[in-house]
């Protein structure tokens, strides 16, 4: 080896000082986080700095790439106003009027939006109460399918242009009439506005169409009181009710009011028990017919021989005329009760035939039931139309004598019976202008388009019956560009006020003051200084012989019989619109989202081949939703429906529903519900007639879905009588042993020591004291009468989802309170109970301990709750629910799932429309902010409405005084079922106080209060209160 | 030699005249050789069918529990039937290892490999229905009692559906854990004739290291019997258990006492059936008849009749249970709803009745206890019969309970929850095919230690002992 030494370069050889240092340091700049004094790998903690910068920048990109979320705004006040605090709800009084229907209400507003209705407890009319309808109108404010801007031939306008427009054309008629149609409008400044405008065009009228008019009721009225005019009927000074065909709680002129009437009859006191009696003559199950102690069937084209051998009865000779014995001895016992009770008794008749009116005229006459029953001194004024009034304008339009057409809120292109003449002469029109919301059957043939406001963004007056007034008044700015018709009218008749400026200075003049307008507006309502006194009316009887021969020269029915009615959510067609209303189930056959053909059970036997008698084959005609679909023919028409046999309907008889079969434009709600049945309707004399009396029916092959809701009618079972569900007696029975319901609940429980001991005795788990508030609810099932409106009133008060007929025939629906209909009895007539089911809020809950991760519990307030986003969807508790109560988010219905487009599906559960446009912004408006919307597959329920108890409390609190649950009548708060129902069935409040409302209902009551299947030893904290029926028939003793 | 004797009038439990060798190479084979066409095509089907499945459920969690056809009223339809059904598959294969291994029932060895592979191919097919049966899968952790920071919530123990979660889940580990541990030998086994460094290492991985030493064996027992002794309870706790999810219910139907030991019953019952079918096919396939020999499948018969027939006559004392309690809302389930053949849902209480009741009687016949035939079409009928039994328990129960007005429509099923079952029958086959190429299929081990005692040839040679003369004998064994 030698020593020579390798060189690289001169630096090297000679390896100065220089050189050396330029060695080391040809690397000096370090790595970032390396101390000068140290390497890269002695450095403190590169690893963890590299993690952080890793976890920093995976951060940060994951950020940015997430920043798709839509971009909701939540825009603050810049300015408050006064009187708006986000989270507090304020009350504005205002009135709901469709088409004469008159129901004095509060809106109640939330952050600008109003989103609920209630009724308006000052009216003297309806005291509080709303219907289905009343409670659904919210959400018509919100449909999209509401009109939003003028039209012209289709085309968007300006209200100037169209204003322009129309002012030409009306300018240039030429002497040619021009007619106001409209629905009945009993608004006293709109009355004013119309004669004004009709000032203006000398030879122009108004005419009142109602799609169901009560001509035969006004024209008998002045046949036989020389007034056209409907009197008010007070059923709460009658103690005998006898109906022929009035459906007076469902449909017939004003159900709200009358059944806040009906109720006081029905109200038991248990020291002294007494009730009105109500007997029932019909052709097919009515709502009003279900509520009777006595229904009596008869054949539609007997209506008037049934009024006129029921006056014959009266006037103490046979009732002749009548074939069926049992028709015929109902007839001789309602004769005899209601002579029994003169001056407290009353008959009303749904007939629109004035003969038959008259008739009945003449009854009450005999029965002195003016002055007492019958008040002339208040006229209602909900229905005006006159049925031969429309008819000539439609004879005058096709023979080309009309110039202009003004409608508002009236339909004859699809509710009139003829509605091809009506559009053939709606085509010699040559101005055609159509005030009407939507783009409904007549707007689509009209030339101008000047959509109306909602109710809810109007300023306007109404007067439901003579000298009552209530006031409607905005409570959001209008949404779209609407315009009230009446400003079109004013602005056309040359007038420079507005309307509300027309409204407020007819109001201050009439009530001499500002501030009296300030607090007439604030009530809602202006009622008439004193209580009306019933007052009779001078009777002509003349015209009765004219109408008891016109009635005997009558055609008979044919084979069959077609009776065309209307739903209590649809009416004819203003509910079509409205999903809330379609997704109720009607009353009594449960049915949603469709119109059929109602048959009776002997009917079905020979036309559908189905026995209800056979336990077979009535199982599988409940447990399919395919029906079969029969053919409906008369007079050249027909129409292919499905069949629903219903227990009660009139054996030759059929019924369908009107309002169904709207036009595709009507909205995507109403889009392939049903079909139409108006052109079934004839006219008969001067009125229109509802009824056909000769159809023939021929099965099809077809099958057709209907989306039911119950399919088992009867709580009687081959296995026994299962009377802890729902408990009903009789008058005479009651009468005479008042504790029967307590003593059979006292024998059922006996096993675990009586119903004094049983919540003890009945389980092995220890008691518990149940201190401070404990919620409690009592629902009298005598005076529910299943109308439903709690049904509504909870879907807005609780954000229930609507889930379309699709998923309602896969008994998908989500509705919290449900009345069960139940029949007891025969089986062609038989009786019938309702039943309102909410989630009991049982104290010993199945539900809760099987949850397995404890999302529903009980509060120390005795709710049972529900924790949406605890809950993972098994189920258990609701197959564990006696009472079958929870619902399941069985897909995404509200949209409010984190899984993005998941309500396509096709194969299985396809949506149907009505749910999309339930999720639409616009829709999706009503929805209360205090109550959580569901997302899919957790379990809700009726939570008692939580939110308004929780209101409730603090306005209790901050006051530093008790909860007022009725004591003394007094409310902190009241649960949404409860307020909305018309007879005051519901009672709710704290059971611990024991001046509350619901604790005297139940003492006062101790004999007729029942829990729902208590034996199961639940402890519901719903109590009922059992049905009693002041029948002549003896029910069939239930048996254990 | 062996200490045991067993008399000769006793079939021989290992056919033809093997020794050890012979024994490995009959079971080993399968695994060895490449698998047939047939295997393919099988292979192929069951991935298929679990494909299918996987997409039903894939539709039921995009778009929620709507996809099946289940409704307010029945809340569990097919989804807990099919738990249920599986749940009870899968208590054969534990019953034949643990308590047969404790009751010393050498028969058992021929079967107890594949049955206890069943076991838990069929536990994993039940877990998927409680799991994907929720509305909201993605929160199914909330059922695990774990610290988290959702402040006091906890599951419920009062829930019988979280017993369910431990129930099972117990179950399944051990099964597991003892079937795993009975292989440890066999794969060593495999791992000693491995042709190949892959197939040597993978099998040496599973072999957990065995070497066959006598601390290996004898661990290996003291192993097997502690399992046993563990899983014996919960062959009978996990039916029990999940039957309290009825039993401890309000609705009629339900809530009845009888339900533990008719459950465990039916479950050994429909596991024993499942057992037959897969092990008659598998014989045949494999060519395995001399190991799953005609006695076998005579004793599952035998096994059948009697779970059978204490099975109907659970079904009995609940009707008469029904007509005793005189209580109308348990009548109505039973004798309107179930045993009325003209109710919506009669079919199935009868076609249970049929399956269950009825059809096993055939096996008090012994001719038929011992026909393939025979055997193999009962034991598809059984298991028929028991998933109508879960049906008729739930669905009957479920459709029409207190009140009437919330009786339902009638339940059947979406294509989405038939795919999910059929998907189930995927996931099954596809493991147990798997299986059948993978892993040895019989107990080479055990069969070996039967083998010498009870075994063709080893009954051959004790006749031949009985019947040689005194000297010939002492001659022979005079070593």
């Amino acid at each position: 080896m030698s020593n020579n030494k390798h060189w690289q370069s001169f630096g090297e050889l000679n390896n100065s000082e220089a050189f050396q240092k330029a060695a080391k340091d040809e690397f000096h700049e370090d790595l970032p986080f390396v101390a000068d004094d140290k390497t890269f790998l002695e450095a403190v903690a590169p690893r963890r700095d590299f993690l952080k910068y890793l976890g920093f920048s995976t951060a940060a990109a994951a950020l940015a790439a997430s920043c798709e979320i839509p971009v909701k705004k939540a825009i603050p006040f810049a300015n408050k106003p006064e009187d708006i605090v986000p989270g507090v709800a304020n009350y504005y009084a205002t009135t709901y009027v469709q088409d004469g229907d008159t129901v004095s209400v509060v809106a109640k507003v939330r952050d600008g939006r109003p989103i609920k209705i209630e009724g308006n407890e000052l009216s003297p009319v309806t005291k509080g109460g709303t219907s289905a309808r009343v409670q659904a109108s919210v959400l018509d404010l919100y449909d999209n399918a509401r009109l939003r801007f003028p039209t012209i031939d289709n085309k968007e306008v300006t209200l100037e242009a169209v204003d322009k427009s129309v002012a030409q054309a009306l300018s240039g008629l030429g002497g040619a009439s021009v007619v106001i149609l409209t629905s009945t409008i009993n608004s006293p400044t709109t009355l004013e506005v119309i004669n004004q405008f009709i000032a203006k065009y000398p030879g122009s009228r108004h005419v009142q169409y109602d799609a169901v008019s009560y001509s035969g009721i006004l024209q008998a009225n002045e046949a036989s009181y020389g007034k056209r005019a409907i009197p008010s009927y007070r059923f709460d000074n009658a103690q005998v009710i006898v109906s022929i065909g009035a459906d007076f709680l469902g449909t017939w002129l004003s159900p709200v009011e009358f059944s806040k009437q009906y109720a006081k009859g029905k109200r038991i006191n248990e020291k002294n028990p007494s009730m009105s009696k109500h007997i029932h003559f019909e052709t097919v199950p009515s709502l009003t017919g279900s509520n009777a102690d006595d229904r009596y069937l008869h054949r539609p084209s007997e209506t008037g021989a049934v009024a006129v051998a029921l006056l014959n009865a009266i006037n103490g000779q046979a009732a002749s005329g009548i074939g069926d014995a049992k028709l015929k001895a109902g007839i001789e016992k309602a004769a005899k009760e209601l002579s029994a009770n003169k001056g407290a008794s009353l008959v009303v008749c749904g007939s629109n035939d004035v003969n038959v009116q008259i008739v009945v005229n003449t009854i009450n006459e005999a029965l002195q039931s003016g002055g007492k029953t019958i008040d002339w001194s208040v006229t209602a004024n909900y229905r005006q139309g006159i049925d031969s009034d429309f008819a000539k304008l439609v004879d005058d339009m096709n023979a080309g004598t009309i110039g202009a057409l003004l409608v508002h809120s009236a339909n004859p292109a699809y509710t009139w019976y003829n509605a091809d003449k009506f559009k053939s002469g709606l085509k010699n029109v040559k101005t055609s202008v159509c005030f009407n919301v939507r783009k409904d059957e007549t707007a689509q043939l009209c030339k101008y388009v000047i959509p109306d406001h909602h109710f809810l963004e109007s300023w306007g007056d109404a007067e439901p019956k003579s000298g009552n007034y209530s006031l409607i008044q905005p409570t959001i700015n209008p949404l779209f560009k609407t315009r009230q018709w009446q400003d079109s009218l004013l602005k056309w008749s040359g007038s420079t006020s507005d309307y509300l400026g027309y409204v407020k200075n007819y109001w201050v003049t009439k009530l001499g003051s500002e501030v009296s307008w300030d607090k007439a507006l604030q009530d809602g309502v202006i009622n008439p200084a004193s209580e009306p006194v019933p007052t009779a009316a001078s009777f002509n009887g003349a015209s009765n012989d004219g109408a008891v021969s016109a009635i005997a020269s009558l055609k008979k029915g044919g084979n069959y019989e077609l009776v065309l009615y209307q739903k209590i959510a649809i009416g004819a067609g203003q509910g079509a619109t409205n999903p809330w209303l379609q997704e109720m189930p009607d009353p009594i056959t449960k049915a949603t989202w469709d119109n059929y053909l109602v048959i009776s059970p002997k009917l079905a036997k020979t036309l559908v081949d189905i026995d209800l008698n056979n336990a077979g084959q009535s199982d599988s005609y409940e447990v399919h939703p395919d029906k079969k679909v029969v053919t409906v023919t008369a007079n050249g028409k027909s129409v292919s429906l499905p069949v629903l046999i219903i227990p009660g309907t009139q054996e030759n008889t059929v019924g369908i529903a009107i309002g169904y079969g709207r036009a595709k434009e009507v909205g995507r709600t109403s889009d392939g519900a049903g079909k139409n049945v108006f052109p079934f309707a004839g006219m008969n004399g001067n009125t229109v007639s509802f009824s056909v009396p000769d159809v023939t029916l021929t099965l099809t092959d077809e099958t057709y879905k209907v989306a039911i809701t119950q399919t088992h009618a009867t709580y009687d079972t081959p296995q026994g009588n299962r009377t802890e569900v729902m408990k009903e007696l009789t008058l005479a029975h009651y009468k005479k042993d008042p504790s029967e319901v307590r003593d059979e609940r006292e024998e059922e429980l006996k096993p675990w020591g009586g119903l004094e001991n049983f919540e003890k005795q009945g389980t092995i788990y220890p008691y518990f004291d149940k201190p401070g508030i404990h919620w409690g609810m009592s629902v009298d099932l005598n005076t529910c009468t299943g109308c439903g409106a709690c049904v509504v009133a909870c879907n807005a008060e609780n954000n229930v989802s609507v889930v379309g007929k699709g998923e309602v025939a896969r008994f998908h629906e989500m509705h919290w309170i449900r009345i069960d209909r139940y029949y007891s009895g025969d089986l062609d007539n038989p009786k019938v109970v309702f039943q309102p089911l909410m989630c009991q809020h049982c104290d010993n809950a199945p539900c809760e301990n099987v949850c397995p991760v404890a999302a529903t519990n009980h509060s120390s307030e005795g709710l049972n709750q529900m924790t949406y986003n605890r809950c993972i969807g098994t189920r258990y508790c609701a197959n564990n629910c006696p009472y079958k109560v929870r619902r399941f988010n069985w897909a995404d219905y509200t949209g409010a799932d984190s899984f993005p487009d998941n309500q396509d599906q096709t194969t299985v559960g396809k949506l149907d429309d009505v749910v999309h446009v339930m999720n639409e912004d616009l829709s999706r408006m009503v929805l209360n902010p205090d109550v959580t919307v569901r997302s899919r597959g957790v379990i809700e329920k009726c939570s008692f409405c939580v939110q308004r108890l929780q209101e409730g409390k603090l306005k209790a609190k901050k006051a530093s005084r008790p909860l007022k649950t009725g004591a003394n009548d007094e409310w902190d708060l009241k649960v949404a079922c409860q307020q909305a129902c018309p007879s005051d069935a519901i009672v709710f409040g704290n059971i611990n106080d024991s001046k509350s409302a619901i604790v005297k209902n139940r003492v006062d009551n101790h004999f007729r209060e029942f829990y729902s299947i208590e034996q199961v030893h639940t402890l519901p904290n719903v109590s009922y209160l059992a049905k009693v029926r002041n029948t002549y028939d003896e029910p069939a003793k239930a048996e254990g | 030699m062996h200490l045991k004797y067993e008399s000769q009038l006793r079939e021989p439990l290992v056919y033809g005249e093997k020794d050890f060798h012979q024994v490995t190479e009959d079971i080993c084979r399968p695994i060895e050789a490449k698998p047939s066409r047939l295997w393919y095509i099988g292979f192929f089907i069951s991935v298929a069918l679990l494909m299918f499945g996987v997409y039903s459920i894939y539709e039921e969690v995009i778009y929620g529990t709507g996809q099946w056809n289940l409704n307010k009223t029945v809340g569990w339809g097919w989804d807990i039937t099919n738990f249920v059904w599986w749940v009870g598959i899968g208590h054969a294969g534990t019953l034949i290892s643990a308590i047969l291994l404790l009751f010393r029932q050498g028969w058992r060895t021929g079967v107890n490999r594949a049955a206890e592979a069943m076991t838990i191919f069929a536990v994993m097919c039940a877990g998927q229905f409680p799991i994907w049966h929720m509305g909201r899968v993605w929160m199914a952790f909330f059922v695990m009692p774990y610290p988290n920071t959702r402040g006091p919530l906890w599951s419920n123990f009062n829930s019988p559906l979280l017993w369910d979660v431990f129930a099972i889940s117990t179950y399944f580990t051990v099964s597991l854990l003892f079937w795993y541990s009975g292989l440890l030998p066999d794969f060593a086994t495999v791992r000693d004739r491995a042709k190949t460094k892959l197939r040597k290492k993978l099998y040496g991985i599973a072999a957990f290291g065995w070497t066959g030493s006598t601390k290996h064996w004898q661990r290996h027992e003291s192993l097997s019997l502690v399992l046993a002794g563990l899983a014996t309870p919960l062959v009978l706790s996990v039916h029990t258990i999940v039957s309290f999810d009825f039993a401890t219910s309000v609705i009629p139907g339900w809530h009845t006492t009888i339900f533990p030991p008719y459950f465990v019953a039916g479950a050994i019952f429909s596991g024993f059936a499942m057992v037959q079918t897969l092990m008659l096919v598998l014989r045949k396939v494999y060519g395995l008849q001399d190991y799953i020999t005609l006695g076998h499948i005579e004793a599952m018969n035998k096994v059948i009749v009697l779970t059978g027939s204490i099975v109907g006559v659970a079904y009995l004392t609940e009707l008469f249970m029904g007509w005793y309690s005189q209580n109308k809302y348990e009548q109505y389930a039973f004798f309107y709803s179930r045993a009325n053949l003209f109710s919506p849902y009669g079919w199935s209480y009868w076609g249970m009745m049929a399956c269950n009741v009825l059809s096993p009687q055939i096996f008090w016949l012994r001719k038929m206890r011992r026909n393939l035939f025979v055997t193999f079409f009962m034991s598809i009928i059984v298991n028929i019969g028991m998933w109508f039994e879960r049906f008729v328990i739930i669905v009957t129960s479920l459709y029409r309970d207190y009140l009437p007005s919330s009786w339902s429509i009638y339940y059947s099923p979406s294509i989405f929850e038939i795919g999910f079952y059929v998907g189930t029958f995927g996931l099954f086959f596809t493991c147990f095919f798997l299986f059948s190429k993978y892993f040895p299929v019989i107990a080479i081990a055990e069969i070996k230690h039967v083998l010498q005692t009870t075994g063709e040839s080893y009954k051959d040679q004790v006749g031949n002992i009985e019947t040689q003369q005194v000297e010939e004998f002492a001659h022979e064994y005079a070593h």
